[in-house]
């Protein structure tokens, strides 16, 4: 049982070996690239009281003023020791800008990835069940349309009902204004996560309900299914009872190796609901021409997504045991 | 069914935690300082550093006054600042402020390479506990600039984690920072400087969106909101418009085109508005008003120099504008006619044309441009508004138009526009301008024996009867139009008197938070 | 991903419908992008113009979809922004294909070159998709440029992997090793059997990837790492639209993102139907 697992774990992380220095030298000649003088970055609107002196001492003090290949030597040389590096932008370590970011985004990708699997799922096997009627034309309409909805536009269509009109939810921030985070209730953090999870989990739902629809009907033509409902299952009943143990475990793989996508939908979802996560502060460091806390993000996006896709793999295997011999 | 949900609100609500009698502030003004409340690294530039104080600061009408500074000289030389510093200040951890720290302070900041220049301070020592001298590498008077702005930290205690943990001897202490969300404060019980009428004060960070959000529902007392919204006020709050000389205006190229280039390649002058003639004619045609409102929306007033309403200014150095007939027969007399019928003047063969450069991106720019290129055509100048990245404006401003925008609460910022030895240097003086004169009277500001006495210097280097860099002189600059800043008030919410804002929305206005008082009940 | 395992015994009728529903689909969605470059092109001179005297005017038979806070019609705006994004997603989508032509049959040319573009495309999947086009946008100094470089930086690897299975498959096809055998040169056989499988593939993976190419332009617009704020654009427009939205004014997004919506699902549509008559089995995605 274990056998297989240790062989793809391994198998992955090899691959990852050899990923990451790529990704790294990659990430880093890209953000050389960038015409964006960082200097000019960090001054920004103090330009009159910066002299021509202080932003050399700037440059200097910031190590900005190094050609790019000793830049990244000393940069390699501080990752091998977990040094990712000072942000310039937030005045702190990479690793702790990151830290601090990051628990409030993965509140809100983990939150909708589970919503957005057990929404889609359920959708998927309605469709799939309801095959040719009503309520499968619905939800596929549903998923092809969300499929092509701009995420950062369905959130504002959000907040401008449930927040601006309605009135029901807040339209911004995780936690109301002028708390204290001790004094913020709990009931009070779940309703700021309401919207911002909601739009994320659009991004994920389309093709996990397309392709647990498809998988139903194809379980459902099966001739185990046909023998079932010969003896008086009705197709709802077959779809949630052993349709769904048929469906689940590609979805899931599904579901997890378009985990990454999520983080990239919060991006978008922490710009319009003011969320203090990480993607604000990726937007933030590109912006501000912040290579190390770019690079930085761009490192642990990359952990992020593959773990997700290791996962994947994981679940394909458990679901499937004919897998398991492939590497 | 309403009624039990009611009663149980009521409930809770008595349960919770009243802060019945001193109230709290809640601020959506955005600004948050990304890289933490260290003055060092260049925190608390606009002259409140809310936690840390400075030696002196400016007051309402941008005059100086002490703070932790009681007496405070500048030598004969110029050269060396004595300053008696109070000896009741107190960091809000209790230990005293002493000149040890003032000293620590401006030493670390010289050399830390943040947002604060010091680069002219030359050493910083102590007299005894509460005298210290800052010497200077040459005189320079607006280092009280530095002054007013450079908060004081605790040597004893500062650390690389100061920026999150600021402890200082300013009005407030930090309560939490929820970085990208909250920044929520508290009065310091060991502040000099008096009673503070609120218990806690939170600045809510995110967008601009959702402070608005936040004002419509109630939440929010004071709220930054972008020009095109201040007048959507909701019910309960009053538009607070605030005159600022966060400006924008046309940086000519001064000198006729060079062989030479800048270091970069940059080439350098412009046949066209080397003529004093077009630069006046310029400053005479251009309609601010109109500026005003199809830039700004009418959310602004017309800028005639670099400091309008500053005690530096000099409003003598102006001409007046919206006079495109005056500006006409300013081109006549001085050659430039339309012998070929286009429209467009010329003189021995030169067009009178040249691009306006504009960042590609910034609207309110755009519209400048486009709108004075339009005022411009009518007496027979054209100037082609051109949207540019930095990066191609960095390669043409040396020998083109562009809008470029300053303000601010230092008359530096005069000084580098404006002397020759900024000719070239980053976005200062892009069109290489430099008359001795100028020079010498900005030379004699920074020599100026005190800051009232420095005034008069700048003032004559726009115009001191015979020339200077204003339009009645050698026309560096036609100066556009200067921005306003919008707020939403609470109604219940006095802020006392306003100082003319420098460049940058939001925390300034925080300068006088301490007084601000609170008038309902 | 999208087998399409519809029940035995509809064969006859399946032969024809793939194609009919391509050509359906298509006709739809090239239709759409005409009407939108030609309403662009027929805007007249002050559409786009500010007027103060209508100010966040609600829909309205002389502004159907409202103004905006400085007055500006919305419905004209989203036609000018619609025809900006669109041919910006077309060109981004273009040199997308390009790539994804280039590095798809380049990586038949030999193993190392296939071991090659398989490191690029473990590169390209390895970070959020989004996060690498901030990155490169990034890294091109953000504007139309950087929107155009980031979205053809990110989209091939799907269709370049079609392509090169493609092209292997048909390399090792008997009818390709009969022409060599009957004296053909190599560049006879890529034009005679190579390029018109290919074609239809480039044409339907350039389909596919448009309109992600547009969605993930707004994307990088609306957090101000794209398109120029000037340019009338739906990524910056939505951006506006959020200080709007606060004050009720939901008009002003409703009709950016409608239109760019439908613009999006018709060309998914189209690209889903399209891949359905180039690849029925669904074996290469």
């Amino acid at each position: 049982m274990t056998a297989w697992l240790a062989r793809l774990v391994a198998g992955r992380l090899i691959r990852l070996a050899w990923l990451l220095p790529l990704a790294a030298v990659g990430l880093f000649a890209l953000i050389s690239l960038a015409p964006i003088d960082p200097v000019q970055a960090y001054v920004g609107g103090r330009t009159s009281q910066i002299g021509p002196e202080q932003r050399d001492a700037i440059a200097s003090a910031w190590g900005l003023d190094r050609p790019a290949s000793e830049r990244f030597a000393s940069w390699l040389g501080d990752l091998a020791g977990g040094d990712l590096g000072q942000s310039i932008t937030f005045n702190a370590p990479v690793l702790q800008v990151i830290a601090a970011r990051l628990p409030a985004s993965m509140a809100l990708v983990g939150l909708a990835f589970a919503l957005s699997f057990l929404l889609g799922t359920l959708l998927g096997l309605v469709a799939g069940a309801t095959r040719g009627r009503w309520p499968d034309r619905v939800i596929r309409t549903l998923a092809v349309v969300l499929a092509a909805s701009p995420g950062f536009w369905v959130a504002i269509l959000l907040v401008a009902v449930f927040a601006v009109t309605l009135g029901w939810l807040p339209a911004c921030c995780a936690a109301p204004p002028g708390q204290l985070a001790s004094e913020v209730t709990p009931a009070d953090r779940w309703r700021h996560m309401v919207l911002p999870v909601a739009t994320l989990s659009v991004v994920g739902i389309a093709p996990l309900v397309l392709h647990t629809r498809q998988s139903l009907i194809a379980f459902l033509d099966s001739p185990a299914a046909r023998h079932l409902s010969a003896h008086g299952a009705t197709p709802l009943r077959l779809a949630f009872g052993p349709g769904l143990r048929h469906a689940a475990g590609v979805a899931l793989t599904l579901h997890l190796a378009g985990a990454g996508e999520l983080f990239g939908g919060s991006v978008l979802a922490e710009a319009v609901f003011a969320w203090p996560g990480l993607g604000q502060a990726t937007v933030r460091a590109a912006t501000g021409a912040d290579a190390p806390l770019l690079m930085g993000i761009g490192l642990a996006t990359l952990l992020f997504v593959f773990a997700g896709n290791l996962l994947a793999d994981i679940a394909a295997r458990l679901a499937d045991p004919r897998l398991r011999r492939i590497a | 069914m309403f009624r039990p949900l009611a009663t149980a609100a009521l409930a809770l609500s008595l349960l919770s935690p009243a802060h019945a009698e001193a109230r709290s502030l809640v601020l959506a003004i955005g600004g948050e300082p990304e890289g933490g409340f260290d003055p060092i690294m260049g925190w608390g530039h606009y002259g409140n550093p809310l936690f840390q104080s400075t030696l002196l600061r400016y007051d309402a009408e941008l005059d100086l006054v002490g703070d932790l500074a009681t007496d405070w000289r500048l030598s004969q030389d110029g050269r060396v600042w004595r300053i008696r510093l109070r000896e009741d200040a107190m960091f809000s951890d209790g230990t005293p402020l002493t000149a040890k720290d003032v000293v620590f302070t401006y030493t670390a900041a010289s050399t830390a390479g943040g947002l604060a220049d010091l680069t002219v301070l030359k050493e910083a020592r102590a007299l005894d506990d509460t005298t210290v001298e800052l010497e200077l590498t040459e005189p320079r008077i607006t280092f009280v600039a530095r002054l007013a702005t450079l908060g004081i930290v605790p040597a004893h205690s500062y650390g690389a984690d100061y920026a999150r943990q600021p402890i200082g001897s300013g009005p407030f202490k930090l309560v939490e920072w929820r970085e990208g969300e909250q920044l929520v404060v508290a009065p310091n019980p060991y502040w000099h400087g008096g009673e503070i009428a609120f218990d806690r004060v939170s600045f809510v960070f995110g967008s601009e969106e959702a402070g608005q959000a936040l004002a419509r529902t109630g939440a929010a007392d004071l709220v930054a909101v972008p020009p095109s919204m201040a007048d959507a006020a909701p019910p309960d709050m009053a538009v607070l418009k605030i005159d600022t000389v966060d400006n924008r205006g046309l940086a000519f190229p001064m000198g006729p085109a060079r062989d030479e280039t800048t270091e970069t390649g940059a080439p350098i002058g412009n046949d066209v508005t080397a003529d004093r003639a077009i630069r006046v004619a310029i400053n005479q045609a251009l309609d601010r008003e109109a500026l005003v409102a199809l830039a700004l929306n009418g959310h602004g007033r017309p800028a005639m120099g670099p400091a309008d309403g500053l005690p530096w200014d000099n409003p003598e150095a102006a001409i007046p504008g919206n006079d495109p007939t005056a500006a006409m027969a300013t081109l006549e007399d001085a050659g430039w006619t339309d012998s070929d019928g286009d429209g467009l003047r010329e003189k021995d063969g030169l067009r009178a044309a040249f691009r306006v450069l504009y960042p590609a991106g910034d609207s309110t720019r755009q519209a400048l441009a486009l709108g004075a290129s339009q005022q411009l055509r009518a007496i027979g100048i054209e100037a082609q508004p051109t949207g540019s990245s930095w990066d191609e404006i960095g390669a043409l401003m040396h020998s083109q138009v562009v809008v470029l925008g300053w303000g601010a609460h230092d008359p530096s910022e005069i000084y580098a526009l404006h002397h020759g030895d900024y000719a070239g240097v980053d976005y200062y003086n892009t069109g290489h301008y430099a008359n001795p004169t100028v020079d010498a009277h900005l030379e004699g500001a920074e020599a100026a024996g005190s800051f009232d006495a420095s005034l008069a210097h700048w003032q004559a280097a726009a115009w001191d009867g015979e020339t200077g860099f204003g339009p009645k002189g050698d026309a560096a600059w036609a100066w556009l139009v200067n921005l306003e800043h919008a707020y939403w008030a609470s109604d219940c919410l006095d802020l006392g008197s306003l100082q003319i804002h420098p460049h940058g929305h939001g925390f300034p206005i925080t300068h006088d938070l301490p007084s601000w008082r609170w008038t309902c009940e | 991903m999208s087998a399409v395992t519809e029940p035995i015994g509809a064969q006859p009728a399946r032969l024809r419908t793939p194609y009919k529903r391509a050509a359906r689909r298509g006709t739809l969605a090239l239709a759409l992008l005409a009407a939108i470059l030609l309403g662009a092109q027929l805007l007249p001179g002050d559409a786009l113009a500010i007027d103060a005297t209508a100010r966040a005017l609600p829909p309205q038979p002389d502004h159907l979809m409202g103004t905006d806070l400085l007055g500006r019609d919305i419905a004209a705006r989203t036609l000018a922004a619609l025809a900006q994004s669109v041919q910006i997603g077309l060109l981004a989508a273009g040199a997308s294909t390009g790539v994804a032509v280039i590095l798809g049959l380049g990586a038949t040319f030999g193993r190392l070159a296939d071991h090659a573009v398989g490191v690029l495309t473990e590169l390209a999947l390895g970070l959020p998709h989004f996060v690498l086009l901030i990155m490169i946008a990034f890294a091109m100094g953000g504007g139309t440029t950087g929107v155009i470089v980031a979205v053809a930086l990110t989209h091939w690897p799907r269709l370049a992997r079609v392509l090169r299975h493609e092209a292997q498959t048909i390399a090792a096809s008997d009818y390709v090793a009969i022409s060599r055998a009957l004296g053909r040169s190599r560049l006879w056989v890529a034009r005679h059997h190579l390029a018109p499988h290919l074609v239809a593939q480039i044409v339907a993976g350039f389909i596919v990837i448009f309109p992600h190419a547009i969605l993930h332009e707004a994307g990088l617009s609306f957090i101000g790492l794209g398109i120029e704020p000037h340019l009338p654009s739906i990524g910056v427009m939505l951006s506006e639209s959020l200080r709007e939205i606060m004050a009720g004014h939901w008009w002003v997004a409703a009709a950016p993102g409608l239109g760019l919506m439908l613009v999006a699902l018709a060309f998914e549509r189209f690209g889903e139907a399209l891949r359905q008559v180039s690849d029925p089995a669904g074996h290469i995605t």
